[in-house]
């Protein structure tokens, strides 16, 4: 991602909207695109067939359009993401399979970036495409991604060369200001949420457009860096439950979506209805929505009245341009279940819609995985996730459940674990590499001896030691309680 | 700067096909193709009044109406940086944005930040300053103050460790490639995502709201329910879609028959919703709109509409149909407005009966069109009261219905104080050989009505007498033809030549040599009217 020219460190208030070069964008998906077909012949036929050739010709055809303007090539993993020339390439559908493919031969080869010149011709792309191949096939090893250099040297490939990942002092930096912008970015959207929903309630016209400004902000966020905002989806906090729960839901629906290959702006569509999903609450008396205890058949009738409810309010939300009926539809259908056996009934044919498949799978995970006042002690992420997967009667979709326990990881952020060390820990974030999805990055909070920890060490689990061994293994999930443990507390 | 302003303000006032749009369009082009030349991007720093490149000062302007910098700056914008193949399309995108920021109300849905993001520029990117904090509470780290000693957390760590919980989900579950999708479930995706924007947004919202009303049997929520779906109907109306107000209206009666515990009040409120839109002022904004548009309804969506807001729409269309400049959209209405007049016959004869002469004429119009047998009912009125249009479209309309009550009506109007419609009615009437007619027609012919009537009159109606009288007629024309003896009345030359064409009406020999023998007559007219006469009986 490129920077617009400006002085070395802005003010903290400060945000910067970036975008992506048009030309890089494109021919550095066309290149990758091609770089997958040549992948897949290869593999699949001698390097004589007619298919092969042609691969490769495109090949070398897309290397050399990119080489003629941008004079160099250098394609880098950073995370799940792919940057050509420093411009990141954005996932969607159409380019799923490809994307994915070479991330997952790059990283098999442990290549972090591969950097190719002019004067490369065909003959040295097909020996670096063959070599990459057999190299991915092969055990991993910490020296592969040198094997691999020397190999292509050996070759007589002298215009491309691969690198091991970078691990800097810039992507900590990078890392910190995501972290700033990423809370800037909750914050203000907790605040919004809360001003719009007490305008509501007061029967005051809503600030629409600070609504869309917060959705767009977090569209941003989860674009340029998710896992900061995911974090702070911890944050569940028990007395602002309503809005933090509302900006949660948005937040995952909306790295969902992104995992889903939707758009930008259909992100921002899927950001509003999420945000808006729970609006009819706006109008259950607060004495309901925060009883302790059981409530009656009335006052569950009541609660159960929120979706359409929040089709009422939407209709009645001043200052809206237009009636925002994705917003409406969403409000409506998520607690109608995948068979529409949930609430409320309908009568004339529906079919759900997938963006109220995704907020209803945000939804209850964020709901079941908080301290409510009708659930004191939140259920344990994993366990909310194996009842989504194995429970259809729960109502939700497979394949949005499937993506979602993708995005959260098998141990969701903020999970406490127990490693064979004895030490504690939180899940700090899902592995990006998904073969080591039972492996996340952790932040050690009580040391072998029981010392607890703070701010404690990140970890990556899938990190092996010198003797090729892993030194920690998740063995339980464990309640942060017992422990004394404010979750939240680790993830600002 | 100077040209970027320009052609900002080219295009707020032309349109895109305008020559001087074009012109400041692609001068902006020229000078962006120049500038690459140069450099490799253009960040400018914007200030209140001014934006700044590389410390200079390249744009001001005081007047924050008229200023880009303003309009900037004001909704936190603070630097803006353009990069080559901004040129080919999206600064003409920015202009507009801009333009559009310029003219956003206060209190509007969006503002420049929202509407730049909006369009996901590739060649621009700016950074802006959040203007307001919106009370938002900053998120700062805690600190956890430990509350079990670290002997009592080993303790429990050791107590958990083994065995492993059942909660785990399992890692078999799950495919170990990087990326979880197979192609059924992209498929999938891709098809659930063309379907969520292929659907009808506002059908799945008002189906939602129709569900509502049938199930929810509060008062005050069917109220507000009800209040909502009035308020839609006009918005649905400007954004014309027809087919859903057709489907509030068709819902409302679904509403009515099946909807339990509705109370009187809201039930009225659903039955006076065809009525409501049926109503003339409501009905003339939409045609009025209809006609203003750019895009048009389908027949079949338009009639389902007329269908369903109900008869009473019958009058206001026909009015409106010489009014509607846009040929299509009269083409649709007068389509509509049939379809409802062949329905309803209470409905036609109301129309006729209208105050608006535009209303009657287009229903006579329309009933003759369509031969409506009940229109004749309502015309009788029209033939004595209306001007000379109106009766001659009431004429031919009863022509072409052609009924029973029809042709009395048009037996009436032989005598009618207009020229033209006495012609019409008298010429129709003898093609159909309408016997009924012939008194009248008589009394014409031998009584003075028609002295001071000029020849085209006289001529029809003597060639209706020749038609309706036949051969019995013959006595009476040949002694107009060719009077005998002294003392006989000779008419005039028009009133003879009149008789003659009569006569070649009669096609009889007798008739035929009644002509011959005035064939050598003094007067031309005469001859010539014989003579023709004799070529048409020959016929």
């Amino acid at each position: 991602m490129t920077e617009p020219t400006a002085p070395a460190r802005r003010a903290s208030m400060m945000e910067t909207v970036q975008t992506t070069d048009g030309f890089l964008r494109l021919a550095g998906r066309e290149f990758l695109v091609m770089l997958y077909t040549a992948f897949r012949s290869l593999k699949l036929y001698p390097v004589e067939n007619a298919q092969v050739q042609k691969a490769l010709d495109d090949l070398t055809a897309a290397t050399t359009h990119l080489l003629e303007v941008e004079r160099e090539l250098e394609v880098r993993l950073q995370g799940e993401f792919l940057f050509v020339n420093s411009t990141r390439l954005r996932l969607d559908l159409d380019n799923y399979a490809s994307f994915s493919h070479i991330l997952g031969q790059f990283r098999q080869c442990g290549v972090g970036a591969v950097r190719i010149d002019e004067g490369v011709d065909r003959r040295q792309l097909q020996i670096f495409v063959s070599l990459l191949l057999s190299f991915a096939a092969k055990e991993a090893s910490p020296n592969k991604v040198f094997e691999l250099g020397q190999k292509l040297s050996d070759g007589g490939v002298t215009h491309v060369s691969v690198e091991p990942p970078l691990d800097t002092d810039e992507e900590v930096e990078d890392a910190e200001r995501q972290k700033e912008a990423a809370k800037r970015t909750y914050a203000r959207s907790v605040a919004v949420t809360k001003e719009v929903v007490s305008s509501i309630r007061m029967g005051r016209s809503a600030n629409v457009k600070k609504v869309k400004r917060a959705v767009q902000a977090i569209v941003d966020q989860v674009l340029n860096n998710e896992e900061s905002l995911m974090g702070l989806t911890t944050l569940r906090d028990y007395d602002e439950y309503t809005f933090t729960h509302s900006v949660n839901v948005c937040i995952f629906s909306v790295a969902l979506g992104r995992k889903l290959g939707f758009s930008k702006l259909q992100l921002y569509d899927l950001g509003m209805a999420a945000l808006f999903h729970d609006v009819g609450k706006s109008r259950v008396p607060l004495e309901v929505l925060n009883k302790e205890g059981g409530l009656t058949d009335e006052e569950w009738r009541i609660i159960q009245a929120h979706p359409w409810l929040g089709v009422l309010t939407l209709f009645g939300l001043r200052g809206y341009g237009e009636i925002p009926y994705r917003g409406m539809i969403v409000a409506y259908e998520h607690h109608m279940k995948n068979d529409l056996t949930g609430y409320p009934k309908s009568v004339r044919a529906r079919e759900l819609s997938i963006f109220s498949k995704i907020v209803a799978v945000a939804d209850g995970f964020d709901a079941a995985t908080s301290r409510r006042v009708y659930q004191t002690v939140p259920i344990q992420p994993d366990q909310v996730l194996k009842e989504m997967w194995e429970n259809p009667r729960r109502g939700y979709d497979s394949v949005v459940v499937k993506a979602f326990i993708n995005l959260v990881g098998i141990y969701p952020v903020g999970t406490c674990v127990i490693l064979d060390t004895h030490e504690v820990a939180l899940v700090h974030a899902a592995n990006a590499d998904v073969s080591h999805v039972h492996r996340p990055i952790v932040r050690i909070v009580a040391a072998p001896d029981g010392a607890l920890l703070h701010p404690g060490t990140v970890v990556d689990l899938a990190q092996r030691d010198a003797g090729g061994n892993f030194p920690r293994t998740i063995v339980k999930v464990t309640d942060p309680q017992k422990y004394g443990l404010k979750i939240s507390d680790y993830f600002v | 700067m100077t040209l970027l302003s320009k052609g900002m303000r080219a295009t707020q006032l032309y349109l895109p096909n305008n020559p001087v749009y074009q012109r400041a369009v692609e001068n902006i082009r020229g000078a962006f193709r120049h500038i690459w030349q140069a450099t490799d991007d253009l960040h400018f720093d914007v200030g209140e009044t001014d934006l700044r490149w590389e410390g200079a000062v390249v744009y001001h302007q005081e007047q924050k109406n008229e200023s880009i910098a303003w309009t900037l700056y004001k909704d936190g914008v603070r630097s803006l940086l353009f990069k080559p193949g901004v040129e080919d399309q999206e600064i003409v995108g920015f202009l507009r944005v801009l333009h559009l920021a310029k003219t956003l109300q206060a209190d509007a849905a969006d503002d420049l930040l929202t509407l730049l993001w909006q369009e996901d520029f590739q060649f621009i990117a700016y950074t802006f300053r959040e203007l307001a904090t919106e009370n938002a509470v900053p998120i700062e780290a805690g600190e956890t103050i430990p509350s079990s000693s670290p002997s009592d957390v080993r303790r429990v760590v050791v107590e958990e460790a083994p065995p492993p919980r059942e909660g785990l989900v399992s890692i078999d579950d799950f495919d170990t490639t990087l990326y979880f999708l197979d192609d059924t479930e992209i498929d999938f995706l891709h098809k659930s995502v063309e379907r969520e924007y292929a659907q009808d947004l506002r059908g799945n919202v008002l189906a939602m709201l129709f569900d509502l009303l049938e199930l929810q049997t509060y008062g005050t929520v069917r109220a507000e329910l009800i209040s909502i779906v009035e308020n839609f109907i006009p918005y649905l109306l400007g954004a014309g879609d027809f087919r859903s107000v057709a489907y509030i209206l068709r819902e409302s009666r679904t509403i009515l028959q099946r909807a339990r515990e509705l109370i009187p009040e809201h039930r009225q409120a659903l039955e006076a919703l065809p009525h409501r839109l049926s109503q003339p002022e409501t009905l003339s904004q939409l045609l009025q709109s209809l006609d203003e548009a750019t895009v048009h309804p389908t027949e079949e969506e338009l009639s389902e509409l007329f269908q369903e807001t109900g008869p009473d729409a019958l009058g206001t269309l026909l009015s409106w149909i010489p009014r509607l400049t846009n040929e299509r959209v009269q083409e649709l209405v007068q389509r509509a407005g049939e379809r409802l007049a062949q329905a309803n016959t209470a409905e036609v004869l109301k129309a006729l009966a209208s105050a608006d002469p535009a209303t009657q004429f287009e229903m006579v119009r329309v009933a003759g069109r369509l031969k409506l047998p009940g229109a004749p009912d309502g015309m009788g009125k029209l033939l004595e009261t209306g001007d000379r249009a109106l009766k001659m479209a009431v004429v031919e309309a009863l022509t072409a219905i052609g009924t029973p009550s029809a042709m009395r009506l048009l037996e009436n109007a032989v005598a009618d104080s207009e020229r033209d419609v006495r012609i019409a009615a008298v010429k129709y009437l003898a093609a159909r050989g309408h016997r009924n007619a012939f008194p009248s027609v008589e009394g014409a012919v031998t009584g003075g009505k028609l002295k001071n009537a000029d020849l085209t009159e006289k001529m029809v109606f003597f060639e209706a007498y020749g038609s309706l009288a036949g051969a019995n007629g013959i006595p009476l024309l040949e002694k107009m033809l060719t009077p005998k003896g002294l003392l006989a009345k000779r008419e005039d030359p028009e009133t003879r030549a009149c008789a003659a064409m009569a006569l070649g009406k009669i096609r009889s020999p007798q008739a035929r040599a009644v002509l011959e023998r005035a064939a050598q007559d003094k007067e031309a007219l005469v001859r010539n009217a014989v003579n023709r006469a004799l070529r048409e009986s020959a016929a």
